[in-house]
């Protein structure tokens, strides 16, 4: 568990819980200012904070699927699918972008909802259902666009755009995502039966919780964060692309996991996520800046997450020597 | 990660999800194997049909052989993911277990399919390769030999940055973006793009993979003008890479003083060519591209004999030829 320790004062849990993650963080950062011209820059900073609110919305959760003991594998796709119809409700068919919006994400909470039921109702595992729906969504994205890239310019602009004090509209809405997720997790109700889910669901089940309604409402959540990626990276990139979000769903297990979540369930933080998605961006970012090949790219990024969980290895086993 | 524990469904389940898509119904392919006595059938593989290049390319076919229906089938496949090279294969071999008369192919890579091409040649198959050209040294290690009908995607990106280096002056630092390393017109247009800034005296500050994806080019972008802020102009191998780095310059402040080019011409890049943010593209006419070839099959296959590679025009996309249009 990651809640701090009741008899110790909440800041010094709070360090020991993120201390290890900081400093790796600012490992990297220094090696990387250090290597080359310009890195250490407020230009370099406000790159990454524009680049990873789509990151930070879909790991956020996955953070939640992974700590009640799921797996969703369609992420990626469904905010391709969501994407798709953004583009072609503006562009095609000439909704109103009030109405462009509530479908995409309506496209995204439909997926998570058909997800969670399936595998709930069949007892399937999460793992099968969702690669199916990677499939289908991908499908449905290349049939609403017809597999071209919808242009749409300036009218979807506006919210990549907006800024308020220098900081842009999706990246504080990535952080008010972060921070009321973590309230939720660690402080409200159905956090806590989130972790009773994840970690036994008999017992969860013999005090009373209904696992089923509690996953459902999970998937629902992580498919509909998905979609409100897509609306992001939409509006950056004024297009959308059939084969947007491509790969996502790796990222954002790869950042949940360098985070600490256990892929067990039962344990996980959002805030934790959110520092796994800023070492993968700086990683990316400094790597591209030191012009490094991309075979050393993907073997640095990918010892970077086998190194994550082994140190997340110890850290579990010394808490637990601590409890005991 | 001791966990992941349905590991082995997930084998299963990929094994069947391979064994089923790409797979046409049974009764198409039957009924092509088996088409009107005299009429040929053509085969036409391709690369990815999620991307707009490969499924423009599918329809000018499927247009083309309604227009001469009389004259031959057509039997068109695809892989599901640009990279599925094995895939393709096993589109290759069912192609030739068909009895097609003609594969027009556009190789996913440029080594890995020479062999089964060769197999398909020897099952006396005409083979006619398009788009993607097949490695030299492979096609001699085999000891085959397969007419290319295509664009010249150096001279194309040659092009295309011969007119960028004509709004700059010499000395200036200009970045490239690459496509995948292992595609041979990734390769080729970068050669192109060498061609042209070596010959104007630009300086390339940088050259990096955006793997031919949006979002990769657009975090090389963002973080590549950070680190060198001096730099004049972005050439993208594709146009899909040029629409990430245009919101990356944007979101540097740097979009009124860096020229973008691309290569492609698809829809949503000649829109950013019109509002003046990106500089120019170039069009391989990938409609027509399959069709070329498969009119090159269906000569051969009629005067049994070889014509000689027959290259297909690129042509310079800017503003001004746009809406001349």
């Amino acid at each position: 568990m990651t809640k701090p320790n009741e008899t110790s004062p909440a800041w010094r849990g709070l360090i020991a819980d993120y201390a290890g993650l900081l400093i790796a963080l600012g490992l990297l950062v220094v090696v990387f200012s250090l290597a080359t011209r310009h890195f250490f820059s407020p230009e370099t900073f406000r790159t990454i904070a524009n680049q990873i609110p789509a990151a930070v919305l879909v790991a956020t959760g996955m953070t939640f699927v992974l700590i009640v003991a799921e797996i969703d594998l369609s992420v990626g796709s469904v905010a391709g699918l969501s994407g798709a119809v953004l583009g072609a409700a503006l562009t095609q068919w000439q909704w109103p972008l009030w109405a462009a919006l509530l479908a995409a994400m309506g496209a995204g909470a439909f997926c998570g909802t058909f997800n969670g039921l399936v595998s709930l109702k069949w007892r399937l595992p999460s793992f099968i259902v969702t690669l199916g729906m990677m499939e289908m969504a991908r499908g449905g994205a290349h049939a609403v666009t017809h597999s071209q890239t919808q242009y749409i310019g300036a009218a979807i602009e506006r919210i990549a755009i907006t800024e308020f004090f220098g900081l842009s509209l999706p990246f504080l809405l990535a952080m008010v995502v972060v921070v009321v997720a973590q309230v939720v997790l660690t402080k409200s109700v159905f956090g806590r039966y989130m972790f009773a889910v994840g970690a036994n669901e008999n017992a969860a089940r013999f005090s009373g919780l209904n696992p089923k309604r509690i996953r459902l409402t999970v998937f629902i959540l992580c498919s509909s964060l998905a979609a409100l990626a897509a609306i992001i990276d939409t509006s950056r990139f004024q297009s959308s692309n059939p084969n947007a979000g491509t790969g996502f769903e790796l990222q954002a297990i790869a950042a949940a996991v360098i985070g600490g979540t256990s892929l067990m369930g039962g344990r996980g933080s959002v805030v934790r996520t959110l520092l796994g998605v800023l070492i993968i961006a700086v990683l990316n970012s400094g790597l591209a800046s030191i012009g490094a090949k991309d075979e050393i790219k993907r073997l640095v990024t990918g010892a970077v997450i086998i190194t994550a969980v082994i140190v997340d290895y110890y850290r579990t086993r010394m808490i637990r020597g601590r409890a005991a | 990660m001791k966990s992941l524990k349905p590991n082995w469904s997930l084998l299963f389940v990929l094994a069947v999800t391979l064994a089923t898509t790409g797979c046409k119904p049974a009764d198409e392919n039957k009924a092509a194997s088996s088409g009107a006595a005299g009429k040929p059938t053509v085969a036409l593989v391709m690369k990815s049909l999620a991307n707009e290049f490969f499924s423009t390319m599918e329809k000018g076919a499927e247009a083309h052989q309604q227009a001469h229906a009389a004259d031959y089938e057509l039997l068109s496949n695809g892989i599901k993911d640009e990279l599925d090279v094995s895939k393709q294969i096993e589109l290759v071999e069912q192609m030739i277990a068909q009895k097609v008369d003609a594969i027009v192919i556009a190789p996913a890579d440029s080594k890995a399919l020479v062999p089964v091409c060769k197999k398909a040649q020897q099952a006396g198959i005409v083979v006619v390769n398009i788009d993607n050209k097949f490695d030299e040294s492979v096609l001699a290690a085999n000891g085959v030999k397969f007419p290319f009908v295509g664009p010249d995607n150096r001279k194309g990106a040659k092009a295309v940055a011969d007119f960028l280096a004509g709004k700059l002056k010499a000395g200036d630092p200009v970045m490239i973006i690459e496509g995948s390393p292992n595609a041979y017109n990734g390769l080729q247009r970068r050669l192109g793009f060498e061609d042209a800034v070596n010959a104007a005296g630009l300086k390339i500050v940088a050259s990096q993979s955006g793997y031919w994806e949006t979002d990769k080019a657009n975090q090389l972008v963002a973080s590549l003008i950070t680190e060198h802020p001096e730099t004049k102009a972005v050439l993208c191998a594709n146009d899909s890479m040029a629409l990430g780095a245009v919101p990356a310059l944007r979101a540097a402040g740097k979009l009124d003083s860096v020229l973008v080019v691309g290569f492609d011409n698809i829809a949503a890049a000649r829109q950013l060519i019109q509002e003046k943010k990106i500089l120019a593209t170039a069009d391989q006419h990938g409609g027509q591209l399959a069709v070329f070839g498969i009119e090159f099959a269906l000569d051969t296959l009629k005067n049994k004999t070889t014509p000689a590679d027959r290259e297909t025009p690129v042509d310079l996309v800017t503003a001004e030829n746009l809406s001349a249009k």
